[in-house]
């Protein structure tokens, strides 16, 4: 959601704050801030609201909660309108999905480009400029968080119908798009033509710089219907984004009354019609008892009562004394404010989340261990296998082809249509792995990983945790699993595997922690040898250390000595070395290889 | 044998035959063996030969390759008595081979160990889970829009899907543990979403969550627990805030943020110019969520709070693409050089 800061200032005439803290302020309270940048001259914020604030998703309701933070007052910017005309539309609601519509007729009008500053905002909110009427129909949506339509009654006719879609097999967006409707979508229609959805206008009654007549509706729906009819037609709008949302009946005569007067005063016309305003089921907010003295209970910090109650007054709350305790009756526009818990948050997040302390942890206290035993004998293993040189590795849990079609478990929307199939076995992955290192030419690999598997057994999904081993070498990896005293299913001569869970299992087991030299390759490794001639004998392992260090850790994987040799001539000693290196080009580790051994 | 290199392995084993002195042996094998020598070169004509004659004809080489090699081999043998050096030992010599755990592995165990010291339980519950333990139980009825917040990955039959986060882990601690209060429990666990994969997304990865039921449990609590784990993970002049964020299983839900720690807090692309990095989400265990696994919230009040794994650990040990952590191009290396 974009918010542009002269814009807010026009609801809160108060706001001094500097942009940064602006940004800060509205994170903390719960609106994260991403950044504001400049956009046209104007200051423009960019902030995540969460799907419980659908009256975030307009200025009034971030204003409405900045003017409680500052303590300023907020500016009612819409005034009524008065209709003199005895005109009733001849509006039909066929649908139990509709909680309020309010319309009006307006004729006489004419529709010119926008003015500027209206374009601009339209700009800063990443929506493109149409024509005066759809601009301010949209702009009414982002100052208010719900979605208003204008209908070109040349083309709609006055005869508008909100129904379950009767009998319409197709629709055209205003942005051309076609869709292909059942019978479960929530439409405005007339008699013969499907004008709109219930979150996007249709092309068949759009407005345009022609257009001299048009009913002007905003309406709240039910929103699990619009939330469900946007997926399946796979289209998100603005509009959708808002009425999927808790939104309030009762704000609709502020946002009707505004756009209807910004039409008037940017376009002329008059009115022509009753205000029409269907609202079959006035929403009542619930009374909450609520104990100001949970708001300290639950911060940790003392948050004084006067100033709970303060805070909820300021949101727009009732309040009732009640014999211990006091009642709260929340403002309808906050739907997210139902039980005491709701107002606790309010209160705390109002007074201040840093005043909590942050050095104060939880201190140790003896409790039963509910650790299941089964993740005591995987450290233990884990502890085991690295310790007889294997490196852990994890894998896809999705896979290809299934190891026993009968009992394997199938997804139903994977990421890739390739891999469809939860394993069966870790094998197929560690066979994966060891293709992926030999194309990278690693030497001597030994790897492992524990994992779960999972298959299906009559009607129940059974996940078991399986260790799938790797060693390069088949008599070491029969020698380790003795070690390890496991008996697992060879494969492939090199690969084992074992599942875990029917193994006896320690009581205890507290593992440790290890350093880790993990790196991520982006090429081939590249072996290279050196000869290396010295006057006195040394030892191996020292000449190893000494000329890893000159070489770098940067660049070099491996570094043995595979022959020495004496010349019985000159009684010299001739040092054979094997370097790897990793992550360079062929150029780059001669170079560093010819350096470091002095071979230049 | 091919005829040609039959030819070829008659005049050779000849030329060997007629050497007589360390220099000519040492010209012969590099003209034979040497990076362009003639073996070299007879293997890279492979591609020349009918596709019917290749297999034999790599036979046929090979074959000529051992046997020149034993060749000049033995007569090195027979001339040992003029050479002037002398293998010292056959032993390969190198740094011991250690072996690795996995980069989250380790992660999760630094956790582990942070609130193992505090007195929590290590847990983990299944991947493949029902709708009612994924979301209903966290307080996310159907057709929520907070689901829309998460993409899953659901299982043929209705009603199963993997796991999209660990609070699903918090909901079989709280039905399974509900007698055993209070407890203090901690869960590294892969999760999985329906997400592109691509160098920064992965459809599994991983999460850490820690949760507490006990009487008098407080924000301050979490906030100070949290700061605590913070500081082990990624040092003590972390700067960590904590603002108001809302998730449906919690309330008052709480934001970590970290100070970025490319740009300190003035903006930069992996900070997406907000200065500070979105550590996970936490707050107060929502009553709701109490109820539903049998627990009084009048009695015992509790804290959740969990964090992505992966981004974390890429940054700290420098890996650029996701998908390196999950069986592409990860490899440790072999001895601490």
């Amino acid at each position: 959601m974009k918010l542009i800061y002269s814009e807010l200032k026009k609801f809160l005439p108060d706001l001094s704050v500097e942009p940064h803290q602006l940004r800060d302020d509205i994170t903390m309270i719960g609106h994260f801030t991403n950044f504001f940048e400049e956009i046209n001259d104007e200051i423009v914020f960019d902030l995540d609201i969460k799907v419980n604030r659908g009256d975030c998703l307009g200025y009034y309701g971030l204003a409405r909660d900045l003017s409680v933070f500052y303590n300023i007052p907020i500016k009612n910017l819409s005034s009524n309108i008065n209709s003199q005309s005895n005109y009733s539309l001849p509006i039909q609601i066929t649908t139990n999905n509709v909680k309020r519509i309010m319309a009006i007729k307006i004729s006489n009008l004419k529709n010119n480009p926008s003015p500027q500053w209206l374009q601009t905002f339209l700009k800063c909110h990443g929506v493109n400029s149409i024509n005066t009427l759809v601009d301010l129909t949209n702009y009414i949506m982002f100052l208010y968080g719900i979605p208003s339509h204008a209908f070109d009654t040349a083309k709609s006719t006055d005869n508008l119908i909100w129904e379950m879609n009767p009998k319409f097999k197709e629709f055209t967006s205003l942005d051309g798009s076609k869709l292909i409707l059942d019978k479960n979508i929530l439409m405005i229609n007339n008699p013969d033509k499907a004008l709109s959805l219930s979150f996007w206008g249709g092309e068949s009654c759009a407005i345009d710089e022609t257009t001299t007549e048009t009913i002007i509706e905003i309406a709240i729906y039910d929103r699990t219907t619009v939330r469900q009819n946007s997926r399946q037609l796979k289209s998100n709008t603005e509009a959708s984004t808002r009425l999927e949302k808790d939104l309030d009946p009762e704000l609709i005569p502020m946002a009707f009354n505004h756009l209807v007067n910004l039409i008037l005063e940017n376009c002329g016309g008059q009115i022509n019609s009753q205000i029409f305003d269907y609202y079959p089921n006035k929403v009542i907010s619930p009374q909450i008892e609520f104990d100001p003295k949970k708001c300290s209970l639950v911060s940790g910090i003392n948050i004084p009562t006067d100033f709970s109650v303060d805070c909820l007054t300021r949101l727009g709350s009732t309040i009732d004394d009640l014999p211990s305790t006091i009642s709260i009756t929340p403002p309808s526009v906050r739907k997210d404010l139902s039980i005491e818990a709701d107002l606790i948050e309010e209160v705390v997040r109002f007074w201040g989340y840093q005043k909590i302390p942050t050095n104060q942890p939880l201190t140790f206290k003896e409790l039963t261990d509910i650790t299941p035993k089964e993740i005591y004998l995987i450290e233990s293993l884990k502890d085991q296998l690295i310790s007889l040189g294997y490196d852990e590795i994890l894998s896809w849990p999705l896979v290809d082809t299934p190891t026993d079609p009968k009992s394997v478990v199938t997804t139903q929307n994977s990421v890739n249509t390739e891999v469809i199939y939860l394993r069966q076995s870790l094998i197929p992955s560690l066979k994966r792995q060891l293709d992926q290192y030999e194309r990278l030419k690693l030497p001597e690999t030994q790897f492992f990983e524990i994992s779960k598997v999972f298959e299906k057994v009559g009607d129940n999904f059974i996940e078991k945790n399986s260790l799938g081993l790797y060693h390069y070498n088949f008599k070491q990896l029969i020698n380790d699993l003795q070690k390890l005293n496991l008996s697992a299913t060879i494969f492939d001569n090199n690969f084992a595997e074992i599942i875990l869970d029917d193994l006896p299992k320690p009581n205890k087991y507290i593992p440790k922690l290890q350093n880790n030299n993990v790196v991520e390759l982006t090429s081939q490794t590249i072996t290279l040898d050196a000869n290396l001639t010295l006057d006195t004998k040394e030892n191996p392992t020292e000449l190893i250390k000494k000329y890893s260090k000159i070489i770098g850790p940067e660049s070099l994987w491996k570094l043995i000595i595979t022959d020495i040799y004496q010349d019985t001539k000159t009684n010299k000693y001739r040092y054979t070395f094997q370097a790897s290196y990793f992550n360079i080009d062929d150029k780059t580790a001669k170079k560093i290889h010819l350096e470091a051994f002095n071979l230049i | 044998m091919n005829q040609n290199l039959g030819t070829i392995k008659n005049q050779y084993i000849s030329k060997i035959a007629d050497l007589k002195t360390d220099k000519e042996l040492e010209t012969l094998r590099i003209e034979l063996f040497g990076r362009n020598g003639l073996i070299n070169d007879l293997f890279s004509k492979i591609k020349e030969v009918a596709p019917e004659d290749k297999k034999q004809y790599g036979t046929d080489l090979n074959q000529l390759k051992t046997d020149l090699e034993q060749s000049l081999l033995s007569k090195n043998v027979q001339k040992s008595e003029k050479l002037t050096s002398e293998k010292l030992t056959s032993t390969i010599f190198g740094l011991p081979k250690i072996g690795h755990l996995h980069p989250i592995t380790q992660t999760e165990r630094e956790l582990n160990e942070v609130f193992r010291k505090l007195g929590f339980s290590i847990y983990n519950s299944p991947e493949i889970v029902t709708d009612e333990f994924n979301f209903t139980r966290l307080n996310v009825p159907k057709d929520h829009p907070a689901r829309d917040m998460q993409d899953s990955i659901y299982i043929k039959e209705p009603e199963y899907l993997l796991r999209t986060q660990t609070s699903t882990i918090e909901s079989y601690l709280l039905k399974n543990e509900n007698k055993n209060l209070p407890i203090r429990a901690a869960f590294p666990g892969s999760v999985y979403r329906n997400e592109k994969v691509n160098h920064s997304n992965h459809f599994v990865f991983h999460q850490y969550q820690a949760v507490v039921i006990d009487k008098g449990i407080t924000m301050k609590d979490l906030i100070g627990t949290m700061d605590l784990m913070f500081k082990t993970l990624y040092g003590p002049n972390v700067v960590v805030r904590y603002r108001c964020k809302y998730y449906p299983e919690v309330e008052p839900g709480v934001g970590p943020d970290m100070q970025c720690f490319k740009c300190h807090g003035v903006g930069c692309n992996l900070c997406k110019y907000a200065g500070w990095i979105e550590m996970g989400g936490s707050g107060m265990i929502h009553p709701n969520v109490l109820k539903m696994a049998g627990i009084d919230s009048k009695v015992w009040s509790g804290f959740a709070f969990g964090m992505g794994l992966d981004r974390w650990t890429m940054a700290q040990k420098n890996i650029k693409d996701i998908r390196t952590l999950m069986g592409g191009n990860l490899a440790y290396k072999p001895n601490e050089l």
